[in-house]
């Protein structure tokens, strides 16, 4: 891996996290409309997927991969105008917080109905390689989403047509409250891949560095050989399921575990200790990321929330 | 003009079949539908005039079909899935109701598919084979909604929503697949989605319909005109979702009675916006109370008695038309 992917990598999850900080405090000072949902110590996935793409491939992210806009090159102003509903944010007002996206990036805006979303990119990969595009899928999910029809019929039919994607489950160990013991009764989420006949890899997923690495070549070869693969990350949902939860039934012990592996401190001791950065230049880098975050925020305040009569515009297409 | 006489099955497979050879972009997907045709046979040969890129089956999943065409159509194609039965696409309502409806509305992105759809009874095909849910996609707001009742209607209509930049279902009555012929031109005209067809004229009494209804309510009309001069006159809707309230409005001065036929429920059916709209715009226009006659509130039942109860048909469009002549 070359040196700008990892500082990359380490950008994309500074911005993530600053956004993601800014968000959780505006919410307390009740500066927001609605709920906070974040990706809070989930940043190392769609930062490594974001890094790994090439321009026409395809992305379904989830609720917790802010890293995977930011890694595709939304901008924090028009992550604040999301969550603020500016018309002139992804959505334009007509949807808020974590449901957006930006096709010019190749993401696709998720609802909420968990799983459906896959067979959606799924659909636009095939599109695109109808088109002649060399274009690859990464859909991410959650572990309890595992648990959805739309999971497997999506799943399923995309290895059937032998389409080139990745699906990446995100197990943080609870779907909101419910933990995995409660969800699934296979050891391990990956150990699915083989009941729909395609290759299952188990990676840490608070390592951006280390899930690069190691699904660069994956990645690569499903451009070559078209074919569906599931990777489960482990991982952990170091906040609520949103910021109005105190998510007191996950053990303390649990979260203190992977607060020691915390995908950014993970990430900036291999830059340090390979010598891709130094201390001065990473708090160099953390304060240009912080005043970015900064300006956005203010920029997104003063921009204008959208119009009462557009109300109806755009519910069809061509009118 | 060269005219021949098809069935309403040959007008669907027209329409497919003119819009695929036009436009590359047009895709056809969905369960049985190469080889073997698909279960009406609408796509026979399809596949082998195509080619496997653009005609091809799937796993049993509509979710997922309909998540792909979603998916597809977002990135330019021209989707056409069809789900086997309509019945079977209430497994994937939220892909329709929740990601192609609000797409648009919420990122901008057009998402133009068609999702044929054969619907309707009158064949003892039970609960599960024969239901009518225009009133389920019609409360879908981004959705579009078509149902021809004629083989050159069909034909057009397909053409048309395939070349929608928007979602749209397309109703297909299974009873008047082989039941229904029609002298057409070679060409196909084009047809407005939105637009009713006045297919009897008539100054006593409209009867606004769509579906296999049409032509239950022609023959009624006919009956009436030989045994008790009535004219009545009868509209096929066509297109349901946006549908033609300007003609809706003008039969209803026209004729001042008005008798909406459906096969789908009673209860919030088409038929209640149809007479909605005409209870708050053309009430001053009645001579009669506006009169629905629809399957009842219950499943589609199997046995030809029951379901025979069950269909509106001529003779009891008869019966309503005489109760509401003679109001």
């Amino acid at each position: 891996m070359n040196d700008a992917t990892s500082l990359f990598l380490l950008r994309v999850m500074l911005t993530t996290r600053a956004i993601e900080e800014r968000l959780i405090r505006l919410y307390h000072q009740g500066r927001i409309f609605g709920g906070v949902y974040t990706g809070f110590g989930q940043e190392a996935s769609g930062a490594a997927v974001a890094a790994i793409a090439a321009p026409n491939d395809l992305f379904a992210p989830c609720i917790r991969n802010l890293s995977l806009h930011i890694g595709r090159g939304a901008s924090p102003r028009d992550l604040f105008r999301q969550w603020l509903g500016r018309a002139d944010g992804p959505t334009g007002g007509r949807d808020g917080n974590v449901h957006f996206g930006n096709l010019d990036h190749g993401v696709y805006a998720m609802i909420s109905h968990l799983g459906a979303m896959i067979s959606v990119v799924s659909g636009g990969v095939m599109a695109r390689r109808y088109q002649g595009m060399d274009s690859v899928g990464f859909a991410f999910i959650g572990d309890g989403a595992t648990s959805t029809g739309d999971f497997h019929e999506a799943v399923n039919f995309a290895a059937v047509r032998e389409v080139p994607l990745m699906v990446v489950v995100e197990n943080n160990h609870y779907a909101y409250s419910t933990p995995n013991a409660s969800q699934f009764r296979c050891r391990n989420l990956v150990d699915k891949a083989a009941g729909y006949g395609i290759e299952g890899i188990a990676l840490d997923g608070n390592d951006a560095i280390g899930l690069t690495e190691a699904l660069a070549p994956v990645v690569a070869d499903l451009r070559e050989k078209p074919r569906t693969v599931l990777v489960e990350v482990d991982t952990m949902r170091m906040r609520g399921h949103g910021e109005h939860d105190d998510f007191s039934y996950v053990p303390r012990e649990l979260l203190a575990a992977y607060a020691a592996r915390d995908p950014l401190t993970v990430c900036r001791e291999i830059l340090l200790a390979r010598g891709l950065i130094d201390p001065p230049g990473l708090e160099a880098l953390e304060a240009e990321v912080q005043q970015a975050v900064d300006e956005a925020q203010q920029a997104a305040f003063r921009d204008p929330p959208p119009s009462p009569s557009t109300l109806l515009k755009g519910v069809y297409a061509g009118e | 003009m060269p005219v021949n006489e098809i069935t309403y099955l040959e007008g669907i497979r027209q329409g497919l079949q003119h819009t695929m050879q036009e436009d590359p972009d047009v895709i056809l997907f969905g369960q049985d539908v190469g080889s073997f045709g698909g279960a009406f046979k609408v796509t026979t040969g399809f596949l082998e005039a195509f080619g496997a890129a653009r005609v091809f089956n799937t796993p049993i999943c509509e979710s997922a079909m309909l998540g792909a065409a979603i998916g597809m159509a977002s990135q330019g194609l021209k989707p056409v899935l069809e789900v086997q039965f309509a019945d079977f696409a209430t497994t994937a309502i939220h892909q329709l109701l929740n990601n192609a409806g609000t797409m648009h509305y919420r990122t901008g992105v057009a998402v133009p598919m068609t999702v044929r759809a054969p619907c309707g009874g009158g064949f003892g095909g039970g609960p599960f084979h024969s239901e009518e849910l225009e009133a389920f996609f019609c409360h879908m707001p981004g959705i579009k909604v078509v149902y021809p009742a004629f083989p050159s209607d069909a034909r057009s209509l397909l053409v048309a929503a395939i070349h929608d930049p928007n979602p749209v279902v397309f109703l297909e009555n299974k009873y008047l697949y082989r039941h229904i012929k029609e002298l057409v031109p070679e060409a196909i005209a084009p047809i407005r989605i939105g637009s009713a067809r006045v297919c009897r004229s008539g100054q006593d009494a409209v009867v606004l319909t769509y579906g296999a209804m049409v032509h239950e309510a022609i023959q009624a009309a006919e009956h009436l005109a030989a045994d008790m001069g009535y004219r009545v006159m009868v509209v096929d809707m066509r297109t349901l979702k946006p549908y033609d309230t300007d003609t809706v409005i003008a039969t209803v001065a026209a004729t001042n009675r008005v008798l909406i036929v459906h096969e789908g429920w009673h209860t919030c059916g088409f038929g209640a916006e149809l007479a909605a709209l005409v209870a708050e715009q053309a009430f001053h226009l009645l001579d009669a109370p506006v009169r629905r006659l629809t399957a009842p509130d219950c499943p589609v039942p199997f046995a030809p008695d029951l379901e025979k109860a069950y269909r509106p048909n001529a003779a009891r469009i008869e019966e309503a038309l005489v109760e509401l002549l003679e109001y």
